[in-house]
């Protein structure tokens, strides 16, 4: 019995649903998108548009560019000269490329590190301590892996990557964009004050999440209970649009770039529109070691970490948070 | 009118999706072999039968897409089905006496996320 009781499980997932205001103080949303550090992929959906407006076309076509380099000794990545020229002008995010985090060694450079702190070293440069990181990437195990890089900086200059890492085949790349506009778009109605829906008159935000991955993923939405292919629907109550925007930028996005599209998106209700909610959803590098802050990250079955706005055109929103098995419940 | 602000609230589901989403694709041998959406369902359901027999054929297997091109779809199962059905398109090896097997690209509970693939990134 307990094969049988083994064969129908899965390992555990969580979604985290909350709803706020972004008016209200203590609303976390900037902190949520800022502390996930390393996003593959940012989507936006927004009904009742078929054209996005020059300011959001325009964030959305300068939110990169982010780098590649090849065969990076670690050791360079703790030096003063990088953190100096680059860890205490901004914010800085790397993550090893191609490789899985259940298989390979694996690393990823946050804004605030914790494990090794480069703020620290840089202060006590002479430091044991520094030293003997220093030794152990240098000498002991000189590891190199090919990376992927962003930074965001606060200052004037002119991003100096491609001339630091010049000696690492560094190139620079533009995250690729797809936009589209779909037509006669089946969309659940909501209640921003209802996150668990209402019987009738309102999906649940589960169900709002489920729809949405049927949307990005292009799946037929109008099957019947009898159909032989599929018998996917979209969630009941739920009204047609005559089009809807879509819009998928992937590559190495920095949360600070994805903040200042999520402000963007909330300036779309300032004037009236028919839409009476938009979308934002991001998703995580599988690979990364980390998904909010330093919370573990595990590959499990789909090393999936996503998080999704939902903006009411009153400035409501909902966030859903979803990991899965080898993750720490999301903040 | 817009309606007034509303107050925050958290809830935290654990396991609340009662589906899960697989990325899968399958390759044969040869080159030139084609499947309809109809007929690559029907595979699915002669798989689950070959391993599980007529119970393991009616567990209810959706294919949400599919693309004739590569062969490749996104399915949706129960998940308390979803070890069935994995194992039974991974023990499948052939179809109409033509070698073949199921790659499973991607799986998840949640839908969105096999909108995407990050080891599938490739740099130009």
């Amino acid at each position: 019995m307990s094969t049988l009781r083994t064969l129908r499980e899965t390992p555990r997932h969580l979604l985290v649903c909350e709803k706020s205001n972004f008016s209200h103080d203590k609303s976390r949303h900037r902190h949520l998108v800022e502390t996930h550090y390393h996003n593959y992929r940012v989507s936006f959906l927004i009904p009742e548009c078929g054209l996005l407006s020059k300011e959001l076309k325009g964030l959305v076509m300068e939110i990169g560019p982010y780098y590649s380099v090849k065969h990076l000794p670690l050791h360079e990545l703790i030096t003063h000269e990088f953190i100096n020229t680059f860890v205490k002008k901004g914010s800085c995010c790397a993550l090893t490329y191609n490789t899985s985090i259940d298989e390979d060694n694996t690393v990823a450079l946050l804004p605030n590190v914790v494990s090794i702190d480069l703020m620290d070293l840089s202060l006590h440069p002479d430091s044991k301590k520094s030293e003997r990181i220093s030794w152990s990437f240098k000498e002991k195990k000189p590891l190199k892996f090919d990376f992927l890089l962003a930074w965001h900086h606060t200052g004037a200059e002119e991003s100096t990557m491609m001339s630091y890492f010049s000696k690492y085949q560094i190139q620079e790349h533009q995250p690729k964009v797809t936009l589209n506009t779909v037509r006669e778009l089946q969309c659940p109605v909501l209640q921003s004050s209802e996150l668990k829906g209402e019987p009738e008159e309102a999906c649940s935000a589960l169900e709002l999440f489920d729809w949405l991955g049927a949307v990005f993923c292009n799946a037929d939405l109008n099957n019947e209970s009898n159909d032989f292919i599929s018998t996917y629907c979209c969630p009941q109550p739920s009204t047609v649009v005559a089009k809807a925007c879509l819009c998928t930028i992937t590559g190495l996005i920095l949360p600070e770039k994805i903040y200042v599209l999520l402000e963007q998106l909330c300036h779309y209700f300032d004037e009236p529109k028919l839409a009476p909610w938009i979308t934002l959803s991001v998703q995580g590098f599988a690979d990364s070691p980390v998904s909010w802050r330093e919370n573990e990250h595990g590959f499990r079955r789909g090393g999936e970490h996503l998080y999704n706005f939902v903006i009411f055109n009153n400035q409501d929103y909902w966030l859903q948070m979803a990991v899965g098995a080898n993750d720490n419940c999301p903040p | 009118m817009p309606a007034p602000a509303t107050a925050y609230e958290r809830v935290v589901y654990k396991n609340p999706s009662e589906y899960h989403y697989m990325k899968v694709c399958l390759e044969f041998q040869e080159h030139g072999v084609g499947l309809n959406a109809a007929q690559f369902k029907q595979l699915l359901v002669s798989a689950l039968k070959d391993l599980f027999g007529e119970v393991g054929a009616a567990l209810p297997v959706d294919v949400l897409t599919y693309e004739e091109k590569t062969l490749s779809a996104i399915l949706r199962v129960s998940s308390s089905g979803l070890v069935k059905l994995w194992s039974s398109l991974t023990l499948l090896g052939s179809y109409k006496n033509k070698k073949c097997a199921f790659r499973v690209i991607q799986v998840s509970p949640f839908l969105l996320a096999l909108s995407g693939n990050s080891r599938e990134l490739e740099l130009n």
